[in-house]
């Protein structure tokens, strides 16, 4: 009997052909980018990437501007103020960079992705559903009197669900010109990164002012609801010193979080529980300090993309979650890095 | 100073019975707040959502009689340039229409008007009236708008007034016709709404096994550091977390 002799047929749900797996050690050429030279039409990708990055929402915008780029031959150009990272990786053909002279001019941004998009007239302009990208979407929509489709839920190429009537209903409609996606809604791009060619940002037009001064507000993190914060540090039962614990978080301007251990004990307050019987979080990064990674513990950090751990057991789970990881003892970290912010980093 | 409230045509998600829209209620208590003089106005067919608007911190609620298929826009632009108040207040979503969200800033750009997006808290600043905006992961913003504006509110914003029985009895519903418009159809299916599964990781994308990968271990292929020096293991932290763009953090 002769077995091996073909790979074994694979099950895909996308229905894309499968890769054999024979094919995928062969095979690994040398990283090249995908270029779309002539593209048939724009597809904008409205980023706010604060702090010159990509929010995991955003990506999932690049992700679903390529769905609508890919089946007809077209370019999918990442409209944001500046990028530190590479827009590429994220699915980028094209990169315009406006950047109105103030960053928190929503006036002048809005004008100046009006003029982008009568420059280049892009077939669609998607923008993230959140605070900020749904007020941009909202208020060029307003600026154009061009169809929008607000909290897009699912995307193709031919149709955008969005719901209406208090959830109770949706709405099927072919792409309009406008459209804001909600969140975890689409997949962002994997594979081979695009070229992400700069191109020529348009003449900024005219500007109606009516915003007379714009700018954000100190918010101390611990004030910031665990579920909004960017940045969670927290404790676990393998720190004891919760004074020092606190002080290390306001000198990270981290909002401070804890294991259920730690709050069942009292050392931090119940809101401060972070797992599937306290918050799930939505931050860009997490320190856990003494915390195992029990899986109820984990669950708090489905969404969260950035992770480290300190712990002193090389096998804990939250060891083997981490993105950094440290085997050491939280207790002599923490006040290291106390230190060491005290002094100036 | 006076500041009208828009209220919608809301109804439950759960019972589809007409309730008025939280974030309404939020933006009367908001307008309270400033100690305006607070009217509602609403355009379409009187709703019982809208009469129990009054019991929440408004005496006087005017509603635009227009048909189904009339513009709301129109109607409140006119009502709103015959005779403008100093602040427009509305959601930054309705619940029970098409809720999108638009109709604020149609408004705003109808009338000529600034519009500052999901308030949270309103003052009276030098010139003109101060806005904190929520913004995305609890972040806040402080705008100065020129009057007349409007502005929009969110959800974080503070607690609807309690509903008051009397006050809703003795509050007064003003009939008037409104200017009406055709509202241009739009091509779209409603159909009952269909829960879709979120995506998470990669799902969706890359190979099967990478798609596994990223269900089971999520991050993976991590930087394990055993038994650094305290020190070390501090400045590994924080070069981390400054590549990740918070550095300013410390100097706040
Ligand atoms: C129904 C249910 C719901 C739950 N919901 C949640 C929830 O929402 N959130 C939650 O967090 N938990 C939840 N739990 C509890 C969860 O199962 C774990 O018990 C809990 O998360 C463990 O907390 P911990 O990691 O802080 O403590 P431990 O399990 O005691 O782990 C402490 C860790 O710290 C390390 N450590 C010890 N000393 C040091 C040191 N000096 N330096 C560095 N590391 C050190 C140890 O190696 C260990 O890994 C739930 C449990 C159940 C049954
Ligand atoms: N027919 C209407 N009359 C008055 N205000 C409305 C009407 N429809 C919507 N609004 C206001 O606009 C906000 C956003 O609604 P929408 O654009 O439908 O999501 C609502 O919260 C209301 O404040």
């Amino acid at each position: 009997m002769r077995v091996g002799q073909r790979p074994r047929m694979r099950l895909d749900r996308r229905g894309v052909e499968a890769v054999p797996p024979a094919a995928m050690v062969a095979a690994e050429p040398a990283p090249r980018r995908r270029v779309v030279a002539e593209p048939a039409y724009l597809i904008f990708a409205v980023a706010e990437a604060e702090g010159g990055r990509l929010s995991r929402h955003e990506r999932q915008v690049l992700g679903a501007a390529r769905r609508l780029a890919d089946p007809g031959g077209g370019a999918v150009v990442l409209v944001a103020p500046s990028l530190a990272e590479d827009a590429g990786a994220a699915g980028a053909d094209r990169l315009l960079s406006l950047a109105a002279a103030e960053r928190y001019d929503l006036e002048a941004a809005t004008a100046l992705l009006a003029a982008a998009a009568a420059r280049y007239s892009p077939r669609h302009v998607l923008f993230a559903e959140n605070e900020g990208g749904g007020d941009l979407a909202r208020r060029l929509a307003a600026r154009l009197g061009a169809p929008f489709a607000a909290g897009v839920e699912a995307l193709s190429a031919r149709e955008a669900v969005c719901p209406c009537r208090a959830r109770r209903a949706e709405l099927r409609l072919a792409p309009p010109f406008l459209l804001s996606l909600a969140p975890d809604r689409a997949a962002p791009h994997v594979g081979p990164a695009h070229e992400a060619s700069p191109l020529d940002p348009p003449a900024a037009g005219a500007v109606r002012r009516g915003i007379l001064t714009a700018a954000p507000l100190p918010v101390t993190a611990a004030e910031v609801p665990l579920a909004e914060a960017g940045l969670v540090v927290a404790a676990g039962n393998g720190v004891k010193d919760f004074a020092g614990f606190l002080r290390l978080c306001s000198a990270l301007g981290a909002t401070p979080g804890a294991s259920r251990v730690v709050c069942d004990a009292g050392a931090m307050p119940r809101a401060a529980q972070v797992g599937a019987s306290g918050t799930v979080l939505d931050a860009l990064a997490y320190v856990a300090f003494g915390i195992a990674g029990a899986p109820q513990h984990l669950q708090g950090l489905g969404r969260v993309e950035h992770v480290a751990a300190v712990n002193t057991d090389i096998h804990a789970a939250m060891i083997a979650r981490a993105e950094l990881a440290i085997v050491q003892d939280a207790r002599r970290v923490m006040p290291a890095l106390l230190a060491l912010l005290e002094a100036g980093g | 100073m006076r500041a009208v409230v828009l209220l919608s045509a809301g109804r439950h998600p759960l019972s589809a019975r007409p309730a008025p829209v939280p974030v309404e209620m939020q933006a009367i208590a908001l307008a309270r707040g400033l100690g305006a003089d607070v009217a509602g106005l609403h355009a379409g067919a009187p709703d019982l959502a809208v009469r129990e608007a009054l019991g929440q911190g408004m005496d006087r609620v005017t509603v635009l009689r227009i048909g189904e298929a009339d513009d709301a826009v129109a109607a409140l632009a006119a009502a709103l340039a015959a005779d403008p108040p100093d602040l427009v207040l509305a959601g930054n979503r309705g619940r029970g229409g098409e809720d999108s969200g638009l109709l604020p800033y149609l408004l705003a750009e109808a009338l000529g008007w600034p519009i500052a997006a999901n308030a949270v808290a309103l003052a009276a600043a030098a010139e003109g009236l101060a806005v904190i905006q929520a913004r995305a992961r609890g972040a806040r913003w402080r705008l100065v708008v020129a009057p007349p504006a409007v502005v929009t509110v969110h959800p974080a914003a503070p607690p609807a007034l309690p509903f008051a029985y009397a006050r809703a009895r003795r509050g007064r519903i003003e009939e008037q016709e409104g200017r009406s418009a055709p509202l241009v159809p739009r091509v779209a299916e409603e159909r009952p709404y269909r829960p879709r599964p979120r995506v998470i990781g990669v799902a969706g994308g890359g190979s099967a096994a990478e798609r596994l990968r990223a269900a089971t271990e999520v991050a993976g292929g991590g930087r394990v550091l055993v038994d650094p020096p305290p020190e070390e293991a501090a400045r590994e932290l924080l070069a981390w977390l400054r590549a990740l763009g918070f550095s300013r953090s410390a100097d706040e």
